[in-house]
């Protein structure tokens, strides 16, 4: 269910960074999708946009609420799923490969490997059922 | 423990894959497994079947009946006969709303008001006190004795033919009861609505024979829909609800009851309605109100800003609180935003259809500046961005029998 090589956070982004760590691309995780419901709207940042750890890098809104994309690196967006936002049944029928949704260029290596692995994340995810 | 209040089809609503949420202290559907999104297309298209069993019902009976309801409640209920139903609202004295109900007459003396859930506890207790002054009349809370489902959409008709098995449903137009005879047990039916569809019912179902209703009519091609669809409909339809349109705005001052244009149907200031609670204020908001339709902005400190169904041009939604502007001045406030689905109409042989296609739509409803009116452009503060979005009349059109036909504003 939660793929094994990919890092994730508390607010249910999911990281990966590439073989040097330089570049990480970010997405959320199944979990999240399903937990918002009916997804409705995305909003991404453009290439170019500063975003830090833990800050909002995007929007995505259910019918019901708005709800934060929070940054689970520091550094600077280097790509963006642009056609994800027209295109939100992906987002739901493949979260973890066609549904990323920015890259970013980072130095700071820590950040991703202090991220939740797969196992912590799903020990994480029971203690999180409503 | 939960105190939470559970309503009777509560079982079936868990086995049907419902999400439950707690709303107005009853554990109540927000959606069932197919979605918000689905389940509001679904009720368009097919039929809807909504549990409204939390809502408050009182009966108020007797000779005083009458009398007692033209002085607590704003519209003229001398205008009912047995088998009719009015729009209503509870006012205070200030003109604001303690709540907006719907008033059924179900014989000579004998009525039936449906108030709000979230509400319920608050309008008992203020009808007791109006009640101390009258006599000949009893009111009783009857909500546990009965289930109340609604049943919207074009098939509606069809599926509840299906299961009656004798009497007549309410003839058309809106605001008709009758009495029709379900699993041997005699129910009533009214024609109210909550979702803009121009084919509605509600069911007042005695509770012995609810759970059994309920199946009959999913077996006969009614989908469950939760609280969540029921909010988008009723926005699609540009409905006002408790909490968002009426009473206390988002900084805790009271709205004006004909800030919202749909209090001109439940308030009247006919001879035989007389004087009742918030007559004067409500008498003088009405007279604004009227002089605004002749561009008189005169009175314009009695009713500064009005309820209107706005679409969004720009990328985003718009949700209650976000700050609306005229030009660049602040001119009011979202009350209530989402995005709905809708299904994409055309037209065959001069009517209009809905096609297999979907698209969805940031709509909503704003209090604004009373001088604004439909067509007017505004812009609406999302996250500090100023998204265009224009006032528009309806999202609707309702006269389209058995569909409600969305009514599309292009982008710019």
């Amino acid at each position: 269910m939660i793929p094994e090589n990919l890092k994730y956070t508390q607010s249910h982004e999911w990281a990966a960074a590439d073989s040097d760590g330089k570049i990480v691309t970010i997405g959320i995780s199944d979990f999240a999708i399903e937990h918002l419901g009916d997804i409705v709207y995305l909003e991404l940042p453009e290439v170019g946009e500063k975003v830090s750890k833990g800050s909002s890098f995007g929007i995505v809104e259910s019918v019901k609420a708005a709800s934060d994309l929070n940054s689970p690196v520091s550094g600077e967006v280097v790509e963006v799923n642009t056609a994800l936002p027209d295109d939100l049944e992906t987002l739901k029928s493949d979260a973890y490969k066609q549904g990323w949704m920015i890259k970013v260029a980072t130095n700071d290596t820590d950040d991703y490997q202090a991220l939740m692995d797969s196992s912590a994340y799903n020990e994480y995810l029971k203690t999180q059922e409503d | 423990m939960s105190t939470l209040k559970k309503t009777i089809f509560y079982d079936q609503h868990v086995a049907g894959g419902a999400k439950i949420v707690d709303f107005a202290g009853w554990q109540m559907p927000i959606q069932y497994a197919s979605g918000i999104v689905a389940e509001h297309l679904t009720t368009r298209k097919q039929a809807g079947l909504f549990d409204v069993s939390h809502m408050g019902r009182f009966s108020i009976n007797g000779p005083g009946a009458l009398a007692f309801l033209q002085y607590a409640l704003t519209n003229d209920a001398s205008k009912l006969t047995p088998g009719m139903s009015q729009y209503t609202i509870l006012a205070n004295t200030t003109g604001g709303a303690i709540d907006d109900a719907y008033l059924y007459m179900t014989g000579k003396g004998e009525f039936i008001l449906v108030v709000n859930a979230a509400n319920k506890e608050k309008d008992w207790e203020h009808l007791q006190n109006v009640l101390q002054n009258f006599s000949d009349v009893k009111m009783a809370d009857i909500s546990n004795l009965m289930a109340m489902v609604s049943l919207q959409g074009p098939k509606s008709t069809e599926i509840l033919r299906n299961i009656v098995q004798s009497g007549c449903l309410p003839h058309a137009g809106r605001n008709a009861l009758s009495h029709v005879t379900v699993e041997n047990t005699q129910i009533m039916v009214s024609q109210t609505g909550y979702t803009g569809e121009p084919v509605c019912y509600e069911l007042f179902i005695p509770i012995e024979i609810a759970p059994k209703t309920w199946d009959l009519l999913c077996a006969n091609g009614a989908t469950p829909i939760g609280l969540g669809a029921r909010d988008t409909l009723r926005l699609e339809a540009a409905l006002p609800l408790y909490g968002h349109e009426y009473g206390c705005d988002t900084t805790g001052k009271e709205i004006p009851i004909f800030t919202c244009l749909l209090a001109q149907f439940g308030v009247k200031f006919t001879e035989q309605k007389g004087d009742f609670i918030g007559r004067e204020p409500l008498w003088a908001q009405h007279n604004a109100a009227e002089a605004f339709k002749q561009k008189d902005y005169s009175s314009i400190d009695i009713l500064p800003q009005q309820i209107r169904p706005f679409a969004l041009l720009g990328k985003g939604i718009a949700r209650d609180g976000c700050t609306v502007y005229n030009n660049d001045s602040p001119a009011g406030t979202v009350t209530s935003g989402t995005m709905a689905p809708y299904w994409v109409p055309f037209e065959q042989d001069g009517q209009a259809r809905l096609s297999d296609e979907t698209g969805k739509r940031a709509i909503g409803l704003a209090m604004i500046d009373s001088r604004l009116t439909s067509g007017d452009s505004i812009g609406i503060d999302i996250r500090g961005k100023k998204i265009d979005a224009i006032i528009v009349p309806s999202h609707l059109e309702r006269n389209t029998e058995p569909f409600a036909i969305p009514r599309l504003t292009p982008s710019p």
